[in-house]
């Protein structure tokens, strides 16, 4: 049985992989996909998001969620990502409009209509879901899930402490760390070793078919980058958060109690793992600590294969 | 020519044995000892002190220092160090006696003296330092690099982000880290694998000397702590920043940049470490990520040899 999903996300060069993985994956019913503003301002992230899912193939709905951070001024990542959010990847224009209800009425929506099971999975700052949780005080208790691509036990890379995600808004990334909501912490720690090396690129071209030609550009476009930085390959952030929810087995998680630092001068937007359990709190996530890399490339290259199909 | 030294510390069982191989080596002239408040209240850190060096005949300057960290209460480990903050061994009422000068004026006093520049160890919170480097910021130009014991690229032991002796005194800390100082940061990165192990505290008791027995004993306690934390065996983390003044080869360190986080809601404390350098900022430590263990060990035990 698929499980009843809502993809939330800022695309952004690898939330357009986690995309195109998730509407390739039978597990999945991707009851919408909303747009939160990251990797690159709300207009770009959603026209992004909008004609990545009609480019996949998916027919559901497209919703334009927060344009910047609850309490900040958006930062954004166009070095990464370039001016468009999708550097030099153009995409034929989605033929359907944008949702008329906001992220925050989809996901209490489907909260309901699913009865406990809906599972969240966050590629982006996570304003639209502290949104939700903060207009709807009961949806806590409706959500089954949240899978969420962001933070690191240890290292930064936005700044030395703190992941992307959580930098941008580390105050809605404390609300959904306070929620109780059962979590999944997709961070650095796994997803900087969820590589696509340089020599398996080519196979992604070899498949043959428009979207997995469109990954194997993406991963070409990501390889100067990454190098900079002293990568071996590419790391696929949000492709690998999604992989754990499609193939669980791929990541190992131990159970940690996480903080969100807010105030920090030079540690703003770091999750705070007490990984010896020194302040002895309940855990609040499961944290992933170690992957299966060939197991992740192989699952990214099936999905992809599917498009041939 | 020997190195001049001066170790500044709150002993604390890792302190009195990093002290010992201070003492016990050729290639450091250790000009005087500050004691400062950390693992235990100052009086106990400073009787700690002098109770170590009078048991093993070392005859040097004791001055106390500090009774709190610069802008906070203190906060101490009797968990780790017992209620003397050196639980463990019996000493005998020590002959040495405490200088009649401060820890402040003793650190500046020898390097205004010392023809060669003096490489300060700081082994506890930096509180000492920093109020000699407020005091008299000139002295920098006579000191050649801090060897100190603290902080931690990954992670913390006090809290979930900070190691202790950085989050007893954050604010010291950033003075020391701020200073341009050459810094070698010997934090939990590496302090964690220059472990001692059962045995090899069993090799030290073996020894029949009176100084490598009250270490053994010193380690007995010690490791009762850290076998709750599934260690294997005894992180021995203040005798790390000797050990690297001694013989650096020892150690491998980085280049990185270093900020002491100050006022954070969980992460006060943290040495927060720029290890892909996104910042851009000036390198301001050299910190130390790995060690040859068994070398280290080697190294503590022919310091024992030394002593009675």
């Amino acid at each position: 049985m698929s499980i009843p999903v809502i993809i939330d996300c800022d695309p952004g060069l690898d939330d357009a992989v986690a995309l195109f993985m998730a509407f390739a994956s039978d597990e999945l019913d991707i009851k919408a996909v909303t747009v939160v503003a990251g990797n690159q301002t709300i207009d770009k992230t959603s026209k992004n998001a909008r004609d990545l899912v009609a480019f996949a193939g998916g027919k559901c709905r497209v919703s334009v969620g927060a344009s910047k951070p609850l309490l900040r001024e958006l930062s954004t990542a166009e070095f990464v990502h370039g001016d468009t959010g999708l550097k030099n990847i153009v995409l034929p224009r989605a033929d359907f409009d944008f949702s008329k209800e906001k992220p925050h009425e989809i996901i209490y929506e489907e909260a309901l209509k699913n009865e406990g099971k809906i599972h969240i999975i966050a590629l982006g700052p996570l304003t639209n879901i502290a949104a939700a949780l903060l207009l709807h005080p009961d949806l806590k208790e409706k959500i089954g899930h949240i899978t969420l691509m962001g933070g690191s036990c240890y290292l930064g890379n936005h700044t030395p402490a703190a992941e992307f995600n959580i930098f941008v808004d580390p105050e809605a990334a404390k609300i959904v760390f306070e929620s109780g909501i059962d979590l999944t912490m997709v961070g650095l720690d796994v997803t900087n070793r969820a590589m696509v090396f340089e020599d398996e690129i080519e196979e992604f071209f070899n498949l043959g078919n428009r979207v997995s030609r469109t990954v194997g550009e993406i991963l070409l476009s990501s390889l100067d980058f990454v190098r900079e930085f002293g990568f071996e390959g590419v790391p696929m952030h949000d492709p690998f958060a999604m992989a754990s929810v499609i193939e669980p087995d791929l990541m190992e998680t131990k159970q940690y109690h996480v903080d969100v630092e807010t105030r920090g001068v030079h540690t703003s937007g770091k999750t705070v793992v007490d990984v010896y359990n020194v302040r002895g709190l309940r855990p609040n996530a499961s944290v992933g600590v170690d992957l299966s890399r060939e197991g992740f490339v192989r699952l990214l290259k099936r999905l992809m294969k599917k498009y041939g199909e | 020519m020997k190195k001049p030294v001066i170790i500044d510390c709150d002993p604390g069982h890792d302190d009195a044995i990093a002290l010992l191989l201070a003492f016990a080596s050729d290639a450091l002239d250790v000009k005087a000892v500050t004691t400062v408040a950390g693992n235990q209240t100052l009086e106990k850190t400073l009787r700690n002190a002098l109770n170590v060096l009078d048991f093993a005949g070392i005859e040097v300057e004791v001055a106390a220092g500090a009774a709190k960290p610069l802008m906070r209460d203190l906060i101490i480990a009797p968990e780790v160090h017992g209620e003397s903050g050196l639980d463990g061994p019996a000493f005998p009422p020590s002959k040495l006696k405490p200088s009649k000068r401060g820890a402040v004026e003793v650190i500046v006093d020898t390097v205004r003296k010392s023809d060669a520049k003096v490489t300060l160890i700081p082994t506890g919170p930096l509180t000492n330092i920093a109020m000699a480097l407020i005091s008299h910021p000139e002295i920098k130009e006579g000191i050649e690099r801090i060897s100190l014991m603290g902080g931690a690229c990954f992670g913390g032991n006090w809290t979930p982000a900070a190691e202790f002796n950085i989050l007893v005194d954050p604010e010291a800390a950033s003075i020391v880290f701020g200073s341009g100082i050459p810094i070698t940061m010997c934090g939990l990165d590496v302090t964690h694998r220059a472990q001692i192990y059962e045995d090899e505290v069993e090799t030290l008791r073996k020894m029949n000397r009176k100084v490598a027995t009250m270490v053994a004993e010193l380690l007995d306690f010690f490791g009762k702590f850290h076998s709750r934390f599934g260690f294997k065996g005894s992180p021995l983390h203040d005798p790390c920043a000797v050990a690297w003044v001694i013989d650096p080869g020892m150690i491998a360190t980085r280049k990185l940049h270093v900020d002491i986080e100050t006022s954070g809601e969980f992460t006060t404390g943290a040495t927060v470490v720029d290890y892909y350098n996104v910042l851009k900022k000036d390198k301001n430590a050299d910190v130390a990520f790995d060690i040859d263990r068994e070398r280290f060990i080697k190294m503590i035990f022919d310091a024992m040899k030394h002593y009675d």
